[in-house]
This record gives C-alpha cells, sequence and structure tokens, in this order.
C-alpha cells in the first residue's frame, strides 16, 4: 500500500459519501436501497478469526467464512428479513454503523479503488440496556459506474477483530 | 463436605429424575448456579466430552485448544502421529502454557520460569536443573496432566474419569448414525476449516435437546425458509419421520423424512454411490429415506445433515455442520460450529456445501440467527424466579411403540415430532447429576 495518496480528492471525498450513505441504507433498515449500493458480481466475506502466535502465517482463516455470499445469497437474506418470521430481527437490531479512518487506493482494475476502512457497530437489541459493539477492519473494492450513485461494491472483505464473537448471532450486515 | 444446599438438590435431583419418567423438566435447569456447579463436578467431570476432529490436527506438531467443562486442553498430533491430550497449564506454577487456539508445535515453553515440555506432555526442559533443584526434581513425575483420549471416525473424544467404560461403550451402537455425518463419501469426511466461534446467553442444554432430534420446532422457529421454499420440506409432511436414541446413554437422532425427497437428494451422483458402498445394507436402507438427520452425542456434541436450495422448490444441495456447546456459566455457553464435507468430493461440492451451511448455519447462518433467538429468550425466562417450580411437558411418544422394522439400532419410534430422544437425554443427564453414573 502506498505511504501517500495516489486518488485525487474529489474521488475520495465521493467514495467516502458512498460508504456512509451504504451505511445509513443499514442503519435505516431499507435492505432493498442497500442491495443497490452492491454489484452484481459481489463476493461479500468475513473471514473467521483464529487466535495465533505472533509468527503465525495467518490468523484470519483462508477457509472459513461467518458470511460467504454473493448477490443472490444476500437477496435471499433480505427477502428473508421481508417475511413476518425473521424472529432474529424481531424486534429489529438498531445498529449504527460508524465508518471512519477511510484510505483510497487505485485498484488492479481502471475504475476500481481499494478503499479501506475501520467500522465499528453499535448494535442494540429489545429492552436490553447493554449494547454490543463490533470493531472491524474493512478492505473493499469499489467500482465506477455511469449510473447512480456513480459506484457500486464489487467486493467487501470485513475481518471482526474479536476471535470469540460476543454477539449469539448475527443477523446485521457488515 | 456436603452443604445443606447440596443435600436438598440431590433430593429434588431424585425428584427430577422421576419426573423425567413420567414426562416433565424442570424449566430452572436451563438457568440455574447450582446445576451448572454439579455438571462441572460430576458430569463434564465424567463423561467422554467432544476435543476435536482429527482432520484439525492432521501433521505431527499440529494443535488445537480446547475445553472439558473449565478445563483447557492441548490436542496435540505427537511426533509419532498419535493424538495426546494434556492440560494447559504448566506444572511448575501453573501458567497458560500455549495461548494460541491452533498451531504447530513440537514443544511448549512456559513463558513464566521456561519448563519446556513436548506436545505429548513429557517434561524435557527445566533451567537451572542442577544449581537450582540438586539433583532433586525427577523430570518424570512432572508431566503435563495427561487427559484420556480415544477416537471414533476422526472425532477426538477425551475423558477426565480414569474409570469411565471405553468410548465404543460410550457411544453404545450410535456410531451406525454418526456414519451418516462422518463417513461422507469413500475416504471419510473432514472440517472444511476451522470453527466459527462465538458467545450466547443459552444454556448448552437447550442446543443439546433441540439438536438431539427437534422437528417440532423447525416449521415455526425457521417458518421462512418453508415459507419462501429454501428448505425443502412441507409443513404437511413435516412430522413424518423417526426419532432414534440409545436408551440409557443419552444419545439421539432425529430422522426426518420427506415423500418427495429423492434418496441421497442434494449430493453429488458418484458421490452418493461412493458413500452407498461404503455404508452398510442397513445404513443405505435408513438414510436413503433421510431429508434431515438431526443428532446429538450426549452431553454437548451435536451434529445435522440437511438440504438447502437457492433455487425454490428444488433438492438444493447437502451439508452437514458439528458442533459443540462449551457451557461458561449458567445460561451462558460458548458456541463451536464447524463444517464437515467429504474427503473425496470435487472442490466444487465442497464449496457448494459450504455456501449453504454459512447461509444456514454458523454465526450468520438464517436457521442459527432465528435459533439462538430463541434460546436466548428461553434461557432469560428460566433465570427467573417465578420458575423454581414449573416443569415443561415432555410426553411426546410416551405411549408410542418402538417401530420393530427399522434397521438401525437403539429405540426408535414414530413419528420425527417426538420427545422420546429428549426423555432419554434428561434420564441420563439426571444419571450423572445425582451421581449414578
Ligand atoms: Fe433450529
Amino acid at each position: 500500500m502506498a505511504t501517500t495518496t495516489q486518488v485525487d480528492l474529489e474521488t475520495r471525498m465521493s467514495l467516502q459519501d458512498f460508504l456512509y450513505r451504504e451505511a445509513l441504507a443499514l442503519d435505516e433498515r431499507r435492505f432493498r436501497d442497500w442491495l443497490e449500493y452492491l454489484a452484481d458480481d459481489i463476493r461479500y466475506e468475513v473471514p473467521v478469526r483464529v487466535t495465533r502466535e505472533a509468527l503465525a502465517d495467518w490468523e484470519l482463516t483462508p477457509t472459513s467464512r461467518i458470511f460467504d455470499d454473493t448477490k443472490a445469497t444476500l437477496e435471499v437474506r433480505v427477502q428473508r428479513l421481508e417475511t413476518d418470521f425473521a424472529w432474529a430481527e424481531q424486534p429489529p437490531s438498531r445498529t449504527r454503523h460508524f465508518v471512519t479512518n477511510v484510505v483510497v487506493d487505485p485498484g488492479d482494475v481502471e475504475n476500481e479503488y481499494l478503499v479501506q476502512s475501520n467500522c465499528f457497530i453499535y448494535r442494540s437489541r429489545g429492552d436490553e440496556p447493554t449494547p454490543s459493539f463490533y470493531s472491524l477492519f474493512r478492505k473493499d473494492t469499489v467500482r465506477r459506474t455511469s449510473t447512480a450513485p456513480g459506484w457500486e461494491i464489487a467486493r467487501r472483505w470485513a475481518a471482526f477483530d474479536q476471535s470469540l464473537i460476543n454477539a449469539h448471532n448475527m443477523s446485521i450486515f457488515i | 463436605m456436603t452443604s445443606s444446599v447440596d443435600r436438598s438438590l440431590d433430593d429434588e435431583l431424585q425428584g427430577i429424575r422421576q419426573g423425567i419418567r413420567e414426562g416433565r423438566f424442570p424449566a430452572r435447569a436451563f438457568n440455574d448456579q447450582q446445576i451448572y456447579d454439579l455438571e462441572q463436578d460430576r458430569l463434564f467431570s465424567r463423561a467422554w466430552c467432544f476435543l476435536a476432529h482429527e482432520s484439525e490436527i492432521p501433521a505431527p506438531g499440529d494443535y488445537v485448544t480446547r475445553y472439558i467443562g473449565n478445563n483447557n486442553i492441548i490436542v496435540a498430533r505427537t511426533e509419532h502421529g498419535d493424538i495426546s491430550a494434556n492440560l494447559n497449564m504448566c506444572r511448575h506454577r501453573g501458567n497458560m502454557l500455549c495461548k494460541s487456539e491452533m498451531g504447530n508445535a513440537s514443544h511448549f515453553r512456559c513463558s513464566y520460569h521456561g519448563w519446556t515440555y513436548k506436545n505429548s506432555g513429557e517434561l524435557i526442559g527445566v533451567p537451572y536443573m542442577k544449581e537450582g533443584y540438586e539433583g532433586r526434581l525427577k523430570r518424570k513425575e512432572w508431566g503435563l496432566v495427561n487427559v484420556r483420549v480415544d477416537s471414533y471416525a476422526g472425532l477426538v473424544f477425551g475423558c477426565l474419569d480414569p474409570d469411565a467404560p471405553s468410548l465404543e461403550e460410550y457411544l453404545g451402537g450410535f456410531q451406525f448414525y454418526l456414519d451418516f455425518y462422518l463417513k461422507q463419501g469413500g475416504e471419510g469426511s473432514e472440517v472444511h476449516g476451522p470453527p466459527d466461534h462465538w458467545v450466547a446467553e443459552t444454556d448448552w442444554k437447550i442446543c443439546a435437546e433441540n439438536f438431539a432430534g427437534d422437528g417440532y420446532h423447525t416449521p415455526v422457529a425457521h417458518q421462512w425458509g418453508f415459507n419462501l421454499g429454501y428448505f425443502p420440506s412441507s409443513g404437511s409432511t413435516h412430522s413424518q419421520g423417526w426419532a432414534a436414541s440409545i436408551p440409557g446413554l443419552g444419545h439421539g437422532i432425529g430422522l426426518g423424512h420427506s415423500p418427495n425427497f429423492p434418496p441421497f437428494g442434494g449430493f453429488p451422483d458418484d458421490l452418493a454411490e461412493r458413500m452407498k458402498a461404503s455404508f452398510t445394507p442397513e445404513q443405505v436402507e435408513v438414510f436413503s429415506q433421510v431429508r434431515t438427520a438431526v443428532g446429538t452425542v450426549f452431553p454437548n456434541l451435536s451434529f445435522l445433515m440437511q438440504p438447502f436450495s437457492l433455487v425454490p422448490g428444488e433438492s438444493g444441495v447437502r451439508f452437514v455442520t458439528m458442533r459443540l456447546y462449551h457451557p461458561v456459566g449458567p445460561g451462558r455457553m460458548e458456541m463451536y460450529s464447524w463444517c464437515l464435507v467429504p474427503k473425496d468430493a470435487s472442490q466444487e461440492y465442497k464449496d457448494e456445501a459450504y455456501r449453504a451451511y454459512t447461509l444456514a448455519f454458523g454465526q450468520a447462518g438464517t436457521f442459527e440467527q432465528d435459533d439462538f433467538e430463541n434460546w436466548t429468550k428461553v434461557t432469560r425466562a428460566a433465570g427467573s424466579t417465578m420458575v423454581k417450580n414449573v416443569d415443561f411437558p415432555y410426553i411426546m411418544g410416551m405411549e408410542s411403540e418402538r417401530d420393530k422394522d427399522f434397521p438401525g439400532p437403539g429405540h426408535v419410534v414414530r413419528p420425527y415430532v417426538n420427545d422420546t430422544n429428549f426423555r432419554n437425554l434428561w434420564s441420563r443427564w439426571a444419571d450423572y447429576l445425582v451421581g449414578e453414573v
């Protein structure tokens, strides 16, 4: 990764704004809108983290995924949330995605950017006074499109900073 | 020393035992400090408890750290290729030896005073041995605290009780059903990768019961899957199938049948053929009629095989999940969830099965999500004061005749929707808790 930016300010601002609007769609539970932010060929992956020694060759497993989704399977998840029987989200989780530390680099292909960010998620359930917090690092590939909103996520890769995750389920999106 | 509280709990447990025979089980058992303590003392310290799948530690030096009760255990493949399990505690001053969940190491060196052990547990290195101990320390006497291990078809179990019967005797015929999960394809099963691992405010027993064959919850708890057609069963026929249990040993499995589901449907044809060739004729007869196989090895290891389809109404793809419910307090547990795949399947099928697994099970799985939402609510209610004397009914199948024509072992009844396996599970649990195993 470059130590200084190689991407112009306007592009960086536009990508940041795109990620904020994407997060807003999730937090406002506009899941159909959210799907519009995702490319048809999206890979949506959340690897399983394992506690390893400092010199181990990986801590994020190359094979295990908490989410291992395509556009089709994300559509199944959204379709499920639209039924009356998605008990995990009855009542719905109240989430707030805090997206910070956005770093933009040119991608491997023209019109694609590697967008790294920190994502901190606040999740409140029902009348439980103690919310859950999840801290993640995201490495997205975002592609420029000719139609609004001008960008689409071609790859979302997000890793929890915990290996033992403090959530009875993961019925929200990252 | 037995306190008066303990004595009254023992009396109470005798009553619970009688209640189970009559089809009742107390709600409080699912969230109670005294029960939890007793489970640590009398159940997890005496039963055969699951540690690892052999495919997690294939090469010499490979290890994982797991738990039996509240004991952290290093499970390692030694330089000789066998599997050794030892308490993850230095014998010198008790420091945790291995701080990672998996890795490869021929030996472990304590970060406190430097005592060093082979991964098989032998003490091989003591700093200032001559100067400090002056010949008084015998290395042989200070190896790691060893755990008895045994395995079946890739499953490695440990037992803290030296007098417990063999694993084979402990499983007592349940192997017939376990083979469906563990001997997929011609070369058996392997883990797809390290397990999902999360904590939940859920009592481990709720999960153990659900996976011992709770076909009853599926059409409601997972109604979205039925309604949208992703789960190939229908509400009108979902009660069909069998409940099989090993009497007196606690193990049980639910075998769900769908009239229109093809034999070995959801597996690639060539894989199904190799599977049929490796199973006994009785196993082929049973497994060919099964859409869902959901079973628990007493006390806290479960398996599920079921299909999931992205094309509504089709058979979909079969996947297998293995799960371990590790109790960490009353009404609180750590969940380990693996996907098992056939070793000799195509990469394409392995990937497809894994995708189906993550969509349905694992922490973000759509079926798993709803189960844990329900289970945390059950756990919360079970801890409330009004529940102290409330029982739940376990009377389904009380009068059921054994299905004598069924080719599989154990006590087998119809239909799939049944409490028979749960009465067997809870009476075994009660046997351990009263100390009569
Ligand atoms: Fe379920």
